[in-house]
């Protein structure tokens, strides 16, 4: 199967360290993602909460430039809106008719998207990605988190159980890590509000903070851009807020996979991460 | 939401309010029993003026004014956790896309919420560039509805874990996607 990558805004700016660990971790399994030819902003929450034609035009314009190849996308967010736009458009013979008016030309809404840990996980396979493990994660106790929109709506995302996703997990298992059974895989961060009302942000991220420290987790791996700076980069605030000790780093999975693989931190872009995981690492032998 | 057992009421088009919500973005409020799972599960349920059941208790009840006036579309925060667990195949994320733009449109915003002027600032920005800045997009943002020392401590410690690239990418094609933006503003007619 053939790919291209999608990264999305965010991987250009506060997801870069997503970005570099994705590409890294691509190179040690060989997988070849040129990125997507003039890919434009899917449009996120700001599109689809404005104007339904809008939010489905915006994908499909950059969705019609694959060429055939599968799109390999990074942020949960632009995944969701991708995905979304495919089911409106295939679904719906009107609403693909009137896309094709706004866009300027016909798109069918069949071009495949993939998330990353679905690429990884079925189509690469774990056997495969445990052939590359060179470092395992052992005694890493880690909270996979999955967030919003990589599961839900399930009909249209498919992506895996919608209250208790085992891909990452897998993954991480893969990697010599030890996945935590939690209840808050899926729970809501506040996405979004972080710039319009913190407030929502500062609760809704706390519960699944608290929750990953009583499931005793070393840190929380994440998928999403918004989960990842939600959770990382306003600990110290929700620490605050609500009188807590939390201290818990939170990676993207591709950091931890590629620690296992023996990338070394500066390829993974550790240093981005607010909530410094030098002294977990060390603690566990792993990296350095 | 297919492959679901549910106790289908086909009665969707009634008109009315619970009508125009359904034939703009097929959230079948009418379907709905009021059993509240989608509250139960809700993430802003607990702090927001309503929960997704009572909203869409009156939707079906023509409560045009409560509803379109409420905070509560705009502290969803689009999880579709609602939309997922519904026994009757109600989808109240959708539903609420489709209130928040009726609102802006009868200019029944609730006071005090950011969101709309962030929509705005956003597609803005996609319109302009074609792809979103994060500083520039917050700087925009901070302007605008004057918070501009909320989360100031945040940029420093943000350029220096290279979070916050200085310049932002422009994506060519700007006459074609104003063009496109105005067609989808049209309603993609010809």
């Amino acid at each position: 199967m053939s790919y291209v990558f999608f990264p999305g805004c965010s991987l250009d700016g506060t997801a870069k360290d997503f970005h570099r660990s994705t590409l890294a971790v691509a190179a040690k399994l060989g997988l070849e993602m040129p990125e997507l030819k003039d890919w434009i902003c899917c449009g996120s929450t700001a599109a689809h909460s404005t104007d339904p034609l809008l939010a489905d035009a915006l994908p499909a314009k950059s969705l019609a430039n694959a060429g055939g190849a599968t799109v390999a996308v990074a942020c949960a967010s632009c995944y969701s809106r991708l995905k979304m736009a495919n089911h409106h458009i295939a679904a719906d013979t009107a609403v693909r008719a009137r896309v094709a008016r706004v866009v300027g030309s016909d798109y069918d809404g069949l071009t495949p998207v993939r998330h990353l840990l679905e690429i990884l996980c079925r189509e690469i396979g774990l056997a495969r990605i445990a052939q590359s493990i060179r470092r395992p994660l052992a005694g890493l106790k880690v909270a996979c988190y999955y967030g919003c929109l990589l599961t839900r709506p399930p009909e249209i995302t498919n992506f895996d159980d919608a209250e208790n996703p085992t891909l990452m997990d897998r993954l991480m298992e893969t990697a010599g890590a030890t996945p935590l059974e939690w209840p808050h895989k899926t729970e809501c961060c506040g996405a979004s509000y972080s710039i319009t009302d913190a407030s929502i942000v500062l609760e809704l991220s706390n519960q699944i903070l608290a929750m990953a420290k009583a499931a005793g987790a070393d840190c929380i791996a994440t998928a999403c851009p918004l989960c990842q700076l939600n959770l990382d980069m306003r600990q110290k605030d929700i620490e605050a807020r609500f009188g807590r000790q939390y201290q818990l780093p939170v990676f993207y999975f591709t950091q931890l996979l590629g620690l296992a693989m023996g990338c070394p931190a500066e390829e993974l872009s550790l240093g981005s991460l607010v909530v410094e995981p030098q002294e977990l690492l060390a603690a566990k032998g792993i990296g350095g | 939401m297919s492959g679901r057992i549910a106790a289908t009421i086909e009665i969707e088009d009634v008109g009315g309010m619970a009508g125009e919500v359904n034939a703009r973005g097929g959230a079948r409020p009418m379907s709905c029993l009021q059993c509240a799972k989608c509250s139960s599960g809700c993430p802003v349920a607990s702090r927001a003026d309503l929960k997704p059941h009572e909203v869409v208790r009156m939707v079906q009840l023509d409560q045009r004014e409560a509803v379109l006036a409420s905070r509560f579309i705009w502290e969803c925060t689009s999880c579709q956790t609602c939309s997922t667990r519904c026994p009757q195949q109600v989808d109240p994320a959708a539903m609420n896309d489709v209130l928040r733009a009726m609102s802006r449109a009868a200019r029944k915003v609730s006071a005090g919420t950011a969101v709309p002027a962030f929509n705005d600032i956003f597609l803005n920005a996609v319109r302009r560039r074609g792809r979103i800045y994060e500083m520039g997009l917050m700087v925009r943002f901070k302007l605008r509805t004057r918070r501009l020392f909320e989360d100031v401590g945040k940029a420093p410690m943000m350029l220096l874990k290279g979070k916050l690239p200085l310049f932002g990418t422009r994506i060519a094609g700007r006459a074609g996607r104003k063009a496109m933006f105005r067609r989808a503003a049209q309603g993609g007619g010809q």
